[in-house]
């Protein structure tokens, strides 16, 4: 049975998972995830210039910058959705080299390890919320369907959704998608979350009861990487922030600070133009 | 009257080669859709030319290929055999071609979020990607059945013998007028209902599901 409470405070602590074990699972504060020189290019148009960053076990960073920056680009590379064309992507002890071609149990294994949140949520209109939540479970933790449900609905129930089991995609509100759509994306246990401006597609006020389920992810330890336009989680949930632009990081450092701060005239700039809208 | 009873005698016939034909060319034109978006170019290229090859010959020439040409000499394939297969060829061909369409039409974003949660190639088509297709593919599907349960009546020609087969051997013996000609019309038509409720039915079932 799965007991683990998922947005309550220190997750997983009690006993490691034996996939985590068996995967490395790094000591807390130890990168979980650490991306060296990474290189993306699409034909001859270089999207990446040799990005790097760290992610401690815990931590939660924003990733913001203008539109073509490379933000989304740069997530889909940690989970594998785009293929890099050079440096490295370490993500719970597990090596990807850029180029290079990945063991079919090694892409497994990182998916399990990195839940990932879209934009356009993209849950399945052919199967209702609860089957969304339970199908990889069933498919890829091999869960039996009852335990898979089980989880499921003690995870919609968490962002507010049970009674929504039964119903199809089309009948919830963006908001109410999205979070289904973050139900699913926990309902692995994963150690790392990745969100690619999840409340952009929505409607302010629906926004904000997405990322109220964030705050709360967030303080209960998940790692987490946001690439957001909302500047106030930037600065008062997320632990740090990264500044894109034109496919480089031009600025990272503590929310509170690099929000109030800026050191580039980049950054400066774009915050201007943000705050404005 | 024993005109009616000679015609109602081709009914299951025509649809057994309709049922028959479409299910098998279903099957084998989601290899054909397959192979046509392999990553191997000699793959695609060859299910390429297969579906322009089926589609641009007119079933009664294949069906005379077929019966005719491969039985010749050595193996006679029955004519029943020989349309089913000829008919399920071209049904295959031109499935391919619905599949590739609707596949076109879900969402890029269904398939990365099935890769995201681990989903095996296997299981993205099998949950998530397959059942959509389909859905979109109904139509056109359903379109295409029709089309393909009055082209049977070619199988007449190779000594099938179904409705159309019945009909020419009435006219042959000049039983009646044109009213059997129409009568076979109306057979026609009547066949064809229930494949197009049968599809409506299941498009507005699934259309409920997803939408709002
Ligand atoms: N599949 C692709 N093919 C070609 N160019 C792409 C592709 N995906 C992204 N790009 C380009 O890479 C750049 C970065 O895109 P993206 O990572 O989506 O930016 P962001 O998420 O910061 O808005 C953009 O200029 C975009 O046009
Ligand atoms: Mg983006």
């Amino acid at each position: 049975m799965i007991q683990t409470p998922i947005l309550k405070p220190g997750p997983r602590q009690d006993g490691p998972h034996p996939d985590h074990a068996a995967a490395g699972r790094p000591q807390p504060s130890a990168p979980v995830v650490r991306i060296e020189n990474l290189v993306k290019r699409y034909g001859a148009y270089v999207a990446l210039h040799e990005i790097g960053f760290e992610l401690k076990s815990g931590e939660v960073v924003a990733i913001i910058g203008p539109s073509g920056s490379g933000k989304s680009t740069l997530l889909r590379c940690v989970n594998q959705l785009e293929q890099p064309d050079g440096g490295c992507i370490t993500v719970a002890g597990q090596r990807f080299e850029g180029g290079k071609e990945h063991s079919r149990a090694a892409l497994d294994t990182l998916r399990r390890t990195v839940g990932m949140v879209f934009q356009s949520f993209n849950l399945f209109p052919h199967m209702t919320i609860l089957r969304n939540v339970s199908i990889a479970q069933e498919r890829v933790a091999g869960r039996s369907r009852k335990d898979a449900e089980d989880r499921a609905m003690h995870l919609l129930a968490r962002v507010g959704l049970a009674d929504k089991a039964g119903q199809y995609p089309a009948r919830c509100s963006g908001g109410q998608q999205q979070r289904i759509a973050i139900a699913r994306a926990l309902a692995l246990d994963p150690q790392i979350m990745l969100f690619d401006e999840p409340t952009s597609a929505l409607d302010p006020e629906l926004g904000l009861e997405v990322l109220a389920v964030m705050r709360e992810l967030a303080e209960s330890g998940m790692t987490m990487i946001v690439v957001t336009h909302e500047m106030r989680f930037a600065e008062n949930v997320s632990d740090r922030v990264v500044v894109m632009a034109d496919g480089r990081v031009i600025e990272e450092g503590p929310s509170r600070e690099l929000m109030r701060d800026p050191k580039t005239e980049r950054t400066q700039r774009f915050l201007h133009a943000v705050r404005d809208r | 009257m024993e005109a009616l009873t000679q015609l109602a005698r081709g009914v299951p016939w025509t649809i057994a080669l309709t049922l028959t034909s479409f299910l098998l060319g279903a099957l084998l034109g989601l290899g054909l859709c397959a192979l046509r978006l392999s990553s191997s170019r000699v793959l695609r290229a060859l299910a390429t030319g297969a579906v322009l090859l089926l589609r641009s010959v007119p079933p009664v020439v294949w069906l005379f290929i077929i019966f005719f040409g491969i039985g010749f000499g050595y193996v006679q394939l029955p004519s029943f055999l020989a349309a089913m297969l000829g008919l399920a060829l071209i049904t295959a061909a031109n499935m391919a071609e619905i599949y590739r369409g609707a596949l076109s039409g879900v969402h890029r974003g269904q398939t990365e979020a099935a890769i995201a949660l681990g989903l095996s190639p296997r299981h993205r088509f099998q949950d998530i990607v397959g059942p959509q297709m389909i859905r979109i593919a109904l139509p056109s599907a359903a379109t295409f059945a029709i089309g393909l349960l009055k082209d049977t009546s070619v199988a007449s020609l190779i000594g099938v013998q179904d409705v159309a087969f019945q009909v020419n051997a009435l006219a042959q013996r000049s039983f009646s007028g044109t009213g059997i000609f129409v009568i076979a019309a109306l057979l026609y038509i009547a066949l064809s209902l229930p494949i197009a409720a049968l599809a409506r039915w299941t498009d507005l079932r699934l259309r409920a599901k997803v939408a709002r």
